[in-house]
């Protein structure tokens, strides 16, 4: 069924491409035309994409397929570009095409009149583009590249308003930060290509299953591990994240929620082979995983900003799918990815519908009351935050629950207790949200208005996949999902009656919490907040990370820069400047041989003919000799 | 055998002539045709010559050779031909009623070329080099009125008709040894003889004046500097992409490395050029000299290939070639426009010229950035085949000293795009090039990143091309 | 008796005073006339061997052929630019021809 959309799955990655191309060289000076070829491409691909999954899913594909050529040859490195289509490539290219689909549409509305509206599309076109080649990939080389375009796209988006000194700082913090990864990640793949002599998947896979040098493929799994780490935000290099919802809300929805953040967990699940390969790495990524998870709920309970909340509940989720992938329920980790990818972007769409609606104001304390103005913003919104803390039977709740049960039936009871802790506080602080927002007591906000269509009908269709994507993992279908995703040394375990309940109760408990704090007012926060202030202030300051790593930055970096500032103008700029002087001065000789008389040139001919017969006759003197 | 094996030959002697005569014929407002006809009736023959691309045959005794080696250069030829007269665009005014015979000239010297390219034997060879060079004579000398061009003529006159006689001196010998001209025959009857070595050096220096390696590049930047521009174009890419196909077939399948080790002689040659040609490049104040000097050091590049004698460099020669047309030629368009918009060939004349056409400017400084070696430019992708095929065949040092010099030759190549970008000039009335030199500067420019971005196809037509020799 | 070795050493005398006169006459008709001397010393190399040494096919005649006949082109075209360069500069004199250099 549908394998003639196997043959044309390189036009999904194509297609973006070629609307940034055409937007960039020829449509920049028609808005309105550049975004519907944007959407046109982005549109095409989903459709290519639907039959793809079709044709993996329901027709039952069981071998992966793959197509690569040739794409550069050099002895001892041969870089294929390829495609590779499984169950994981289907997922991601759903999930990857659909959001940005609706994120694009949802955009007409909210960038409605912004000056570099144009751009602003061919941007979230090269990003969809590069998206889509990294996850069909078939190679870490390919694989490379687009996660550095990914990167590119997400630069030039969160500074997208470059005008604020805020989004630029953002931008560059967010590409430095993941430079500390990718240079990581390069090496590690350096590594592969050394050790193993391929970069392609599954000649790696065959190559590393028979590896047996431990130390060695763990350094190299910890170096590739560098990579995920910093694109998906993981502790300690996930500073960039919160900083760049400096950009347009839709791009935080797409990229810094949905897809490119997850890249790194798709990476984890790609080269499964060699992080599985050694259980101590497994551990590692499965305690940085939960690490970030908790840290960043905790500090995502005490923030104001309602964009900030929704980001550090990314990283916290991120954490979740991390973990998921350390204690081996690489599956689960898929699962959350694919269904937070929903609900997460329509949570940060409601709240962009939010922002736009009362005038770029990002505070919570500001708000209230806002379901009345914005009933369909209000309950989408809802569902998304149910679906997050995990209420049955929304998404959330099914891929949460497989994650926690892994934890438990794996026997890492630590990581199942932090896990639960994780998502008693997950479902507070966004109920704690909800109440502040649009119910509350708050006196609203008077100029508030519901969003146009073009913004709220992404949002509905948002919220019926948040609802009903779950559905797909569940024991309901069988665990369809776990059957198409899934590699070798991958667990996966029956539904336990046990964490359902526990899991939901401590959902609801959380919900029930923040309910009677901020909508009953029986407990005082402002109270809570003066009692507890060291641990307020801690949390609110992020636990001092950035303060951290700017002193560093400031002791080391700059004490370093200011010694090899010194090298470089007296010892290098001097050798420098010497050798610059040398050459040009023998160029300035060497000019002079060329005297403009023909004879001269003439006799230049001759003489080096006759050195050269000469040296000949000496080289075989020597010879005889 | 069949007379289409021959068609692109019989072709380009057709379309020469014909144009010599349409020029006679048709009155003076009707001459404009010439330049689509031209372009257009090579466009067919380029298209001829892909069709043929992997016939081989050898004809008349072996005289003659059609193989993927000669149709890998036909094609290269003939798309800088298309380039060059694309490219002239508006330079041709200053050649008066005398423009017909300029194309007529333009394709003889092609023809010539293309016999150059597939001779299988000696005479054919040098009747082709004759042909060819002839014709670059006149073309030299075009602008008559103008001091330098004829000077430059008559230089190129002087100096080519020696290095051809030392050529035929030293096919003389060759001959006298081996009883044969047909170069597939030459390496059975190879024996090691003082004469033999003196005739190979001798061809050797006749092939090398053609390719300018120093110490016999001294006639280049005086005639580059003369010529009319579309003519040095031409010679560059051309002229020396001819002597370049005819040395590697002539010295890969004549002369035995075992007994004669020409190559530790070229790379000689090929380390000085390389230092010489990048060294004078970086005190030129004059563009064509300028290209000049670079397309001397860009020959010692290319050497390194026939050097490493091996997969890789044999086919780093035919990439660095090709692409070599599409850079070079990029270049040598944004300079015609120039000269022809200002008059000056000074690259003082480029100041400003990123605010007067964007667009010139971009596609300038691509090439200049591929002439460079710079990622994601074809040119990186060609030295980078070149000097993998150095390091495999242990000559170390020749990929040092031409990764060190491509570094030096960076300062002189980016020069000229501060020029553009950075000088100022007075004169900031837009510069609009025409139709057709626009079109040669997009090709150019698509040639020049295509082939870096994704060198496969290239790579492949290299390949096929120098299977004749493994 | 006059052999082999004897034509070889008149052509490569011959071939060397050509050199001689490329490179010492100023005026480019002489020099072009030097060239010739060097083209003809081919050509009697090629007669030669053709005689000597590959006596079953006339290539080496045939080559001398070719070789007076692409001369003389050469020859044409050189005198045809000696002369209008001529009318242009009153000079045929090398030592004149040096406005491009360096």
């Amino acid at each position: 069924m549908f394998a003639w959309s196997l043959e044309l799955a390189w036009l999904i990655v194509l297609l973006p491409f070629a609307a940034f191309a055409l937007i960039g060289l020829f449509l920049h000076r028609w808005p309105r035309l550049s975004a519907y070829l944007s959407i046109l491409a982005i549109g095409l691909s989903f459709g290519l994409s639907v039959l793809v999954a079709a044709h993996v899913f329901l027709g039952g594909m069981q071998e992966t397929f793959e197509v690569s050529m040739r794409w550069l040859a050099m002895p001892g490195l041969n870089v294929d570009m390829g495609l590779l289509i499984d169950g994981l490539t289907a997922v991601m290219l759903i999930v990857v095409t659909s959001v940005a689909l609706l994120v694009q549409i949802y955009s007409w509305g909210y960038m409605h009149g912004d000056p570099g509206f144009s751009s602003y599309y061919a941007y979230q076109s090269v990003f969809a583009g590069a998206m889509l080649g990294l996850v069909l990939a078939n190679n870490f080389g390919q694989l490379f590249v687009f996660w550095e375009l990914v990167g590119l796209a997400s630069y030039l988006l969160i500074g997208f308003w470059f005008g604020r000194h805020s989004a630029k700082n953002a931008a560059v913090k967010a590409f430095i930060t993941n430079r500390v990864g990718d240079f990581g990640l390069l090496l590690g793949i350096l590594f592969l290509q050394i050790i193993f002599g391929t970069l392609n998947f599954s000649g790696l896979a065959a190559e590393v299953a028979g590896y047996t040098n431990t130390a060695i493929l763990i350094v190299v799994s910890i170096l590739l591990l560098a990579g995920p780490i910093g694109k998906s935000a993981q502790f300690p290099l996930h500073v960039w994240l919160p900083d760049a919802m400096e950009g347009p809300t839709p791009v935080s929805a797409l990229i810094h929620a949905a897809t490119m953040v997850a890249a790194g967990v798709y990476l984890i699940a790609r080269a499964f082979f060699i992080f599985s390969a050694t259980p101590e790495v497994m551990m590692l990524i499965a305690v940085i995983g939960g690490f970030t998870a908790l840290f960043a709920a905790t500090i995502a309970l005490v923030q104001n900003d309602i964009k900030r909340i929704l980001a550090y509940s990314t990283l916290s989720q991120l954490g979740y799918m991390v973990m998921a992938m350390g204690i081996g329920a690489m599956t689960a980790g898929m699962f959350h990815l694919m269904t937070h990818a929903f609900f997460k972007s329509l949570l940060f769409l409601a709240a962009g519908s939010v922002i736009h609606a009362i005038a770029g104001e990002q505070d919570i304390w500001k708000m209230g009351r806002l379901k009345d103005k914005m009933p369909i913003t209000t309950w989408t919104f809802v569902i998304g935050a149910l679906a997050l803390a995990g209420i049955p039977p929304l998404s959330g709740f099914w891929s949460k629950d497989e994650i926690l049960l892994g934890a438990f039936a794996g026997g890492y009871t630590g990581l199942y207790l932090l896990g639960t802790l994780v998502a008693f506080m997950t479902a507070f602080y966004m109920f704690r949200l909800i109440f502040v927002v649009f119910f509350g007591s708050g006196k609203g906000v008077e100029k508030a208005h519901e969003s146009p269509p073009v913004m709220t009908i992404p949002l509905i269709i948002l919220a019926v996949m948040a609802v009903i994507a779950g559905f797909v993992g569940s024991p309901l279908m069988d665990y369809a999902f776990a059957r198409f995703v899934t590699y070798p040394g991958a667990v996966h375990y029956e539904a336990s009656t046990m964490v359902i309940a526990i899991s939901s109760l401590v959902a609801i408990a959380g919900i029930g919490l923040a309910w009677a704090i901020y909508q009953k007012e029986w407990i005082n926060h402002l109270q809570m907040r003066e009692r507890f202030s060291g641990i307020y202030t801690l949390l609110y300051n992020k636990y001092y990370i950035d303060e951290l790593y700017h002193w560093l930055g400031q002791r080391f970096v700059y004490g370093t820069a200011k010694a090899l500032f010194w090298f470089d103008i007296y010892v290098v700029n001097g050798l420098v400047n010497g050798l610059a002087a040398l050459t040009g001065g023998a160029g300035k000789v060497l000019r002079y041989t060329e005297t403009g008389q023909v004879q001269t040139y003439a006799a230049y001919m001759l003489a080096g003919v006759i050195v050269i017969v000469g040296l000949v006759v000496l080289a075989g003197f020597a010879l005889l000799i | 055998m069949s007379w289409t094996l021959l068609s692109v030959e019989i072709a380009l002697a057709a379309l020469g002539s014909v144009l010599l005569m349409l020029g006679l014929l048709l009155p003076e407002k009707g001459r404009r045709v010439m330049q689509p006809v031209a372009v257009i009736a090579l466009l067919g023959i380029l298209i001829l010559g892909g069709g043929l691309y992997t016939a081989q045959y050898s004809l008349f005794n072996g005289n003659y050779q059609i193989d993927p080696f000669g149709s890998f250069f036909k094609l290269l030829f003939v798309a800088a031909g298309i380039l060059v007269i694309l490219s002239a665009g508006r330079y041709l005014e200053r050649f008066e009623e005398r423009v017909n015979e300029f194309y007529s000239f333009m394709i003889f010297a092609l023809l010539g070329m293309v016999v150059m390219a597939s001779a299988g034997e000696l005479i054919t060879l040098y009747i082709g080099l004759e042909l060819m060079t002839v014709s670059f004579y006149i073309l030299t000398a075009y602008l008559l009125q103008d001091k330098l061009s004829a000077e430059a003529g008559l230089k190129y006159l002087i100096l080519g008709a020696l290095s051809s006689a030392i050529l035929l001196f030293g096919i003389s010998l060759v001959y006298a040894v081996t009883g044969t001209t047909v170069i597939a025959d030459m390496a059975a009857q190879f024996s090691m003889q003082p004469v033999m070595i003196a005739g190979i050096i001798l061809i050797l220096t006749g092939f090398a004046f053609k390719i300018s390696l120093v110490p016999f590049h001294m006639w280049a930047p005086d005639i580059y500097q003369g010529a009319p521009i579309p003519v040095t174009a031409f010679l560059a890419v051309g002229s020396k992409a001819a002597a370049f196909a005819a040395m590697v077939r002539v010295f890969v399948i004549a002369f035995p490395v075992s007994t004669f080790d020409w190559p530790l002689l070229l790379a000689i040659l090929a380390a000085i050029t390389i230092v010489v040609g990048n060294l004078i490049a970086l005190v030129q104040t004059d563009i064509k000299r300028l290209l000049a000097y670079s397309s001397i050091a860009q020959a010692g590049y290319i050497i390194v290939g026939l050097v490493a004698y091996n997969t890789y460099g044999l086919k780093g020669v035919l990439f660095y070639a090709m692409l070599y047309v599409f850079s070079n030629m990029g270049a040598f368009a944004a300079a015609t426009i120039v000269e022809v918009e200002t008059g000056s060939t000074d690259i003082k004349a480029f100041n400003g010229l990123a605010r007067r056409s964007p667009m010139v400017a971009a596609i300038m400084t691509v090439c200049m950035l591929s002439l460079a070696g710079i990622p994601p430019t074809a040119g990186f992708v060609g030295k980078f085949y070149l000097f993998s095929g150095a390091i495999q065949a242990d000559y170390l040092w020749l990929a040092f000293v031409g990764l060190i010099m491509s570094m030096i030759s960076v300062y002189y190549y980016l020069k000229v795009a501060k020029a553009m970008y950075i000088g100022t000039n007075d004169d900031v009335s837009a510069i609009k090039p025409g139709k057709a030199v626009g079109a040669a500067l997009w090709v150019c420019l698509a040639g020049t990143l295509l082939f870096g971005l994704y060198p496969g196809p290239l790579s492949n037509l290299a390949q096929v091309a120098i299977q004749i020799f493994l | 008796m006059i052999g082999f070795q004897h034509y070889l050493l008149l052509a490569t005398i011959l071939f060397a005073v050509g050199i001689y006169g490329v490179l010492s006459k100023r005026n480019a008709v002489a020099v072009l006339m030097s060239i010739e001397l060097m083209l003809n010393s081919v050509n009697l190399n090629f007669v030669a061997i053709n005689r000597y040494i590959v006596t079953d096919q006339a290539v080496g005649q045939l080559f001398a052929l070719i070789v007076i006949v692409v001369a003389a082109a050469e020859v044409a075209v050189g005198l045809a630019l000696i002369i209008s360069i001529f009318r242009q500069r009153k000079s045929v004199s090398l030592n004149d021809f040096n406005l491009l250099k360096w």
